[in-house]
């Protein structure tokens, strides 16, 4: 028979009485108030035997006076207890007890005598059953001390031991309730995957000045007060900062910007001022940390005029500058948006270390993966490095929402009736598609990409071949690469006749080669306003380079940017933008603020235990650059500068289509056409010379539409005289002269 | 059977019973007394805030150039006479609250001694005239934690009082009569009432 | 009567003067504390008759009325004031004696004094220098009641009103050493046993 548990009558609370039916405790072999332990899923607590007053049975009541520390967070959640759960318990009377006192506030902690204190817990304690490592709550009493955690008892007895007027009571420390409870959470931790590197240096900079400042002190080292991370939104700072926390075991005090400001003049001021006053208290019993998280919006830079944000740093200033080296405690800052920050923060003596979080790297979102489904049930058929590869641009917030869809599909998917429990591959598929990297988000280039394969261009194969090479080959085979001492191309340039499936070609290179792929042509990046569209460039390389590899697909480049000779005005927008893409492509742009990971040299020849492993490591050491692919049907009007080796070095022509590749492009657009038995597609290829993909493509449309047009809507195939009069009425969009002049640009 | 057991153990429940009435009697008499003490107290408070409030050089007494200071240092040494009284006061409580206590312990002691010859069915068994002696001996225990919890809040209280912190001072018959808990008040006298026949049945 | 006082009865001269006159003092702090406590109630009610007035609360056909009843309050304050004022008088006639014992002492017996003292161990300087201080004290007090008085009705601000009350009630020129100083004497003369 299972006893329900009810919660405690009223009058019950603090007398630590267990109420069950007299059947049970006589099969216990309890005696009125005699003790037992209560074992309940998330601990045990001690308890004194009593019948219920209406002495009914097959009912649990539990005043919860005496419980380990773990059923104090997590009160037991199970309706339902066994009676093999209630054990009764030897106990003795206690010669002494040692005790940690906990107590609401700080105040009383300081200004309440030792013996007022002692006497106070000494009269609490009487008469409670108590037993080692078990807390002992006195809410109910009402005062200040909440709550009294028995470290030792005297004689040292596992089972219980009653408190009684004659027990000596030593009080071993006095902790205030924040500090408890932020102990009693460290005990779950979050795993935190593919950081070591950061948190390391982190933890070593906590470390040292909290726990060892007397030793800084005598070596007249100051210690470091501030430390500022930095990096985009959803890599994890204030996870991080939680962590390591944690880890080193100070307590923490977390401010978020928003959370400070308030309307009323001089409340900000005030709010802060609290926050720091709160820091330095909970720094007396232990080292602290206080953490600023979004310190960009609390503190933006000063501008010219008395904005209330203006007093808001200046008052944190002083007070960071007001922290003498008693003040045993650091602040953290985190910010994605460091270079919004007023520059007076990141003097020293202020923030004077940064720590600089980039979006993870290959090797890094593979740690992350790891951390995050080791605790879904995944099936084996997932392949954590495919992911990672797959993620590019992908931030640990990311990678959670990702996992976290995947499992909503797989639930919605065994919830249809299938009866495997795990998250397979294709789940996480499903997901890539919903979730988005947040890095990319909002970016000007970013595309919606519907996979092409190569297959889905038709002819082409010595341009697919060498796009391959220059593009495909050393994003997925970097180690090949490296072993024959081959130098990546840093750009490709498509040339071509427009319509002859540049951008297609680049759009299967990107999609065969896993990468994120932005993609801007000239109009994206115009804007009225003077420096917008450099800026708008420049952003642009500094997002691809945020989530490498990556290509970063310039269409149109001749409308983008002009020639410097050809042009008329000297300063025009091509002209800069020019000078910035020169700029861009010569690494010349990028900042310390954009380093990702840690910095990594490749073994000259790393043995073959572990080939996978390897190769990520190549992947991460030759992918750290973005794959600029451009693409232009004017290319005499492009600057010279551009195409100078290191730059677009990689000059590809597509060519018109000959009557092969015509042939392949038109069996590829009526693949999914029914076609009469009359079509001949061979005859249709040569008699469109000077037709480019387009055309052709156009010209299967034109042909079906005129089936529906003649015959009638249920019209079931495609006639070949349908095709000859649709070709009738069309002309080539390209010319003779047209093509000579590529072939003589550039061969 | 286990007739003496039970009979001397109904002896000092009724011992414990008797104990009860008579300190409830007491405690309640000693906390009417500590109510003016209360008020009083607040009433320096509020003068010490006044005091604080006024700027003397502003008024007429300017006359009287130590009187901020020697008035001052008058009140805070009656509100201390006030504090002493009370825990006077104090002193009564816990010699009620002590007497309680030791009583319940010697009925718990009782209790042990006969422990092996009292089972379950005797000690919940009910009559027309008398409860049962579990109950009783847990309306006891109950007395004995609200008198304890009365205590050690009331003394808490007191502790915090401080003559510079005006504000607590202020709110100090307030806070006093919010310790008070009626209702475990009346459950005493409720539990009184339910054992005087028990009582009676010498 | 214990045994001292048998023994202090059968003194005369300036001895016999001095215990009489420590008895007066008891006396009169007795009937000034009497005083003080009816010129606080008196006060108590001019102060809330004034405040309610400033108020407003009273309708306006009472308000006459609680006039009067503010001026006859105010009167009542008054007489208590003069009985406080004939103490303080006759305090300081017994000061002025003590003082001029101790100038016959000098002129008698020069700047030495009494070889012997008069009770126990004090000299007679020592009596005089007590009532003078007992009478400071009790002077200062008597001009700040005067000033609380002149005042206390035409004040509407409650702090100010609570001020004034507690200067009243807690008597601030009267030091706690006062009292002491009064129960050292009355030792001193074998007033009280030792």
């Amino acid at each position: 028979m299972s006893l329900r548990l009810l919660s405690v009558d009223a009058a019950d609370q603090g007398s630590q009485r267990c109420r069950v039916g007299p059947a049970v405790m006589s099969a216990l072999g309890l005696r009125l108030g005699s003790p037992l332990r209560v074992s309940a899923a998330g601990g045990t607590c001690l308890c004194t035997a009593w019948p219920r007053a209406d002495l009914a049975e097959g009912f649990l009541q539990i005043d919860l006076k005496c419980s380990s520390p773990s059923l104090l967070s997590h009160p037991p959640a199970h309706l339902s207890l066994d009676p093999d759960q209630l054990t009764p318990v030897p106990c003795l009377k206690l010669r002494g007890v040692k005790v940690t006192v906990v107590v609401q506030s700080v105040d009383f902690r300081k200004n309440t005598p030792r013996h007022l204190v002692h006497e106070l817990v000494k009269d609490m304690l009487k008469g409670v059953y108590v037993c080692q490592r078990h807390v002992v709550n006195v809410e109910d009493f009402d005062t200040e001390i909440r709550y009294i955690v028995v470290e030792d008892t005297n004689p040292d007895s596992a089972e219980a031991g009653l408190i009684t007027s004659k027990t000596g009571v030593e009080i071993t420390g006095i902790q205030t309730l924040r500090h408890f409870r932020a102990q009693l959470q460290d005990q779950h931790r979050v795993p935190l995957g593919g950081l070591e590197e950061v948190s390391a240096s982190l933890r070593e900079m906590l470390q040292l000045p909290l726990l060892y400042s007397g030793t800084l002190s005598s070596l007249g080292v100051s210690c470091p007060r501030g430390v500022l991370l930095v990096g985009p939104p959803g890599v994890g700072k204030t996870l991080l900062v939680r962590r390591v926390v944690g880890e080193v075991g100070a307590s923490l005090v977390v401010v978020r910007g928003p959370e400070v400001v308030g309307s009323r003049p001089g409340e900000s001021e005030e709010m802060l001022r609290g926050v720091f006053e709160r820091a330095r208290a909970a720094a007396e019993e232990g080292p602290c940390v206080l953490f600023l998280d979004e310190l960009d919006s609390l503190c933006p830079r000063r501008t010219g005029s008395s904005a209330p944000e203006n007093r808001l740093v200046a008052q944190l200033l002083t007070l960071m500058d007001g922290m003498n080296q008693s003040d045993r405690f650091l602040i953290v800052g985190a910010t994605n948006q460091p270079d919004s920050l007023d520059p007076a923060l990141r003097r020293p003596g202020r923030f004077d270390r940064e720590v600089i979080i980039g979006a993870p790297t290959l090797e890094q979102r593979k740690a992350i993966l790891s951390v995050l489904c080791e605790r879904m049930p995944v099936s084996p058929s997932v392949d954590l490095a495919e992911l990672a590869q797959r993620t590019t641009g992908y931030v640990g917030a990311d990678l959670s929402a990702l996992c976290r869809e995947a499992a909503m599909h797989a639930i919605r998917h065994n919830s249809q009736g299938s009866e495997e429990q795990a998250v397979a591959m294709k789940h996480f598929n499903e997901a890539l598609k919903t979730v988005r990297p947040s890095c990319l988000r909002s970016s000007l280039g970013r595309t919606e990409l519907p996979p092409v394969s190569w297959e889905q261009i038709g002819g082409l194969d010595e341009v697919k071949l060498k796009l391959r090479q220059s593009i495909e080959w050393p994003m997925r085979y970097p180690e090949a690469f490296h072993r024959l001492g081959l130098r990546r191309p840093r750009g490709v340039l498509l040339y071509g006749p427009p319509g002859c499936a540049k951008t297609t070609l680049v759009r299967a290179a990107a999609s065969s080669s896993h990468c994120a792929f932005l993609s801007v042509s000239g109009a994206d990046l115009y804007s009225p306003f003077v420096g917008d569209s450099e800026r708008a460039l420049a952003q642009l390389f500094r997002q691809a380079r945020a989530c490498t590899p990556c290509i970063l697909f310039l269409d149109e480049l001749d409308s983008l940017i002009g020639s410097r000779s050809g042009s008329q005005t000297p300063h025009s927008v091509q002209t800069r933008l020019l000078s910035v893409l020169l700029n861009e492509l010569d690494g010349v742009g990028l900042k310390t603020l954009e380093r990702r990971g840690p910095e990594r040299i490749l073994q000259a020849e790393g043995e073959e235990q572990c080939h996978t492993q390897q190769q990520l490591d190549f992947h991460e050491v030759c992918n750290k650059d973005v794959m600029i692919v451009a693409a232009s049907n004017r290319p005499d009007c492009l600057d010279s500068a551009l195409l100078r080796p290191g730059r677009l070095d990689h000059i590809i022509y597509v060519p018109p289509p000959d009557q092969q590749t015509r042939l392949a492009i038109l069996k590829v657009c009526t693949e999914k056409m029914p076609l009469d038995a009359d079509v001949c597609l061979e005859e249709l290829a040569t008699q469109t010379e000077l037709y480019s993909g387009a055309d052709l493509e156009n010209l299967c449309k034109e042909a079906a539409l005129l089936t529906l047009q003649e015959e009638s809507m249920e019209a079931s195939a495609i006639k070949h005289k349908y095709f000859l009069q649709s070709l009738h009425k069309m002309s080539p969009s390209l010319t003779a002269q047209q093509i000579s002049s590529y072939q003589t640009t550039h061969r | 059977m286990s007739k003496p057991a039970l009979l001397s153990l109904h002896q000092a429940l009724r011992k414990g019973f008797q104990t009860l009435e008579s300190n409830q009697k007491l405690w309640r008499s000693v906390l009417a007394e500590c109510t003016p003490l209360m008020v009083s107290l607040g009433n320096l408070a509020e003068q010490l805030r006044a005091l604080s409030r006024v700027q003397l050089s502003n008024t007429p007494l300017s006359a009287f150039p130590d009187l901020q200071q020697c008035l001052h240092f008058k009140l805070v040494q009656a509100t201390d006479t006030v504090l002493g009284k009370l825990s006077e006061k104090m002193s009564s409580l816990q010699a009620a609250r002590d007497a309680i206590s030791n009583q319940v312990s010697g009925v718990f002691q009782v209790y042990e001694q006969n422990m092996d010859s009292l089972d379950l069915l005797t000690l919940t068994e009910r009559s027309a005239t008398a409860p049962s002696a579990a109950d009783m001996m847990e309306w006891l225990q109950d007395a004995e934690r609200h008198y304890r919890h009365q205590y050690l809040r009331r003394k808490t209280l007191l502790q915090t009082f401080r003559a510079d912190d005006l504000s607590l001072l202020e709110s100090a018959p307030k806070r006093w009569e919010s310790l008070a808990s009626p209702s475990a008040e009346d459950r005493i006298t409720d539990t009184l009432f339910k054992v005087s026949l028990f009582m009676e049945t010498q | 009567w214990d045994e001292g006082n048998r023994k202090c009865s059968a003194v005369t001269g300036s001895a016999r003067k001095v215990r009489d006159n420590a008895a007066d003092w008891h006396n009169l702090m007795l009937r000034w504390d009497k005083l003080n406590d009816a010129g606080f109630a008196a006060a108590g009610r001019v102060v809330d008759l004034r405040l309610r007035q400033s108020h407003g609360e009273a309708p306006p056909p009472a308000l006459s009325s609680a006039h009067a009843d503010l001026q006859q309050e105010c009167q009542e304050l008054l007489d208590v004031l003069d009985k406080m004022a004939a103490v303080v008088m006759k305090m300081r006639r017994l000061a002025a004696w003590q003082s001029g014992l101790v100038d016959l002492e000098r002129f008698q017996l020069g700047d030495e004094g009494r070889p012997v003292p008069l009770f126990h161990g004090w000299r007679t300087a020592q009596f005089e220098e007590a009532s003078r201080q007992l009478l400071e004290a009790y002077g200062r007090e008597l001009k700040l009641k005067r000033a609380v008085l002149q005042e206390l009705a035409h004040t509407a601000t409650s702090d100010l009103c609570m001020v004034y009350l507690s200067c009243w009630l807690h008597q601030p020129y009267t030091p706690p050493q006062a009292r002491l100083r009064l129960e050292a004497l009355l030792l001193e003369t074998g007033h009280r046993p030792l």
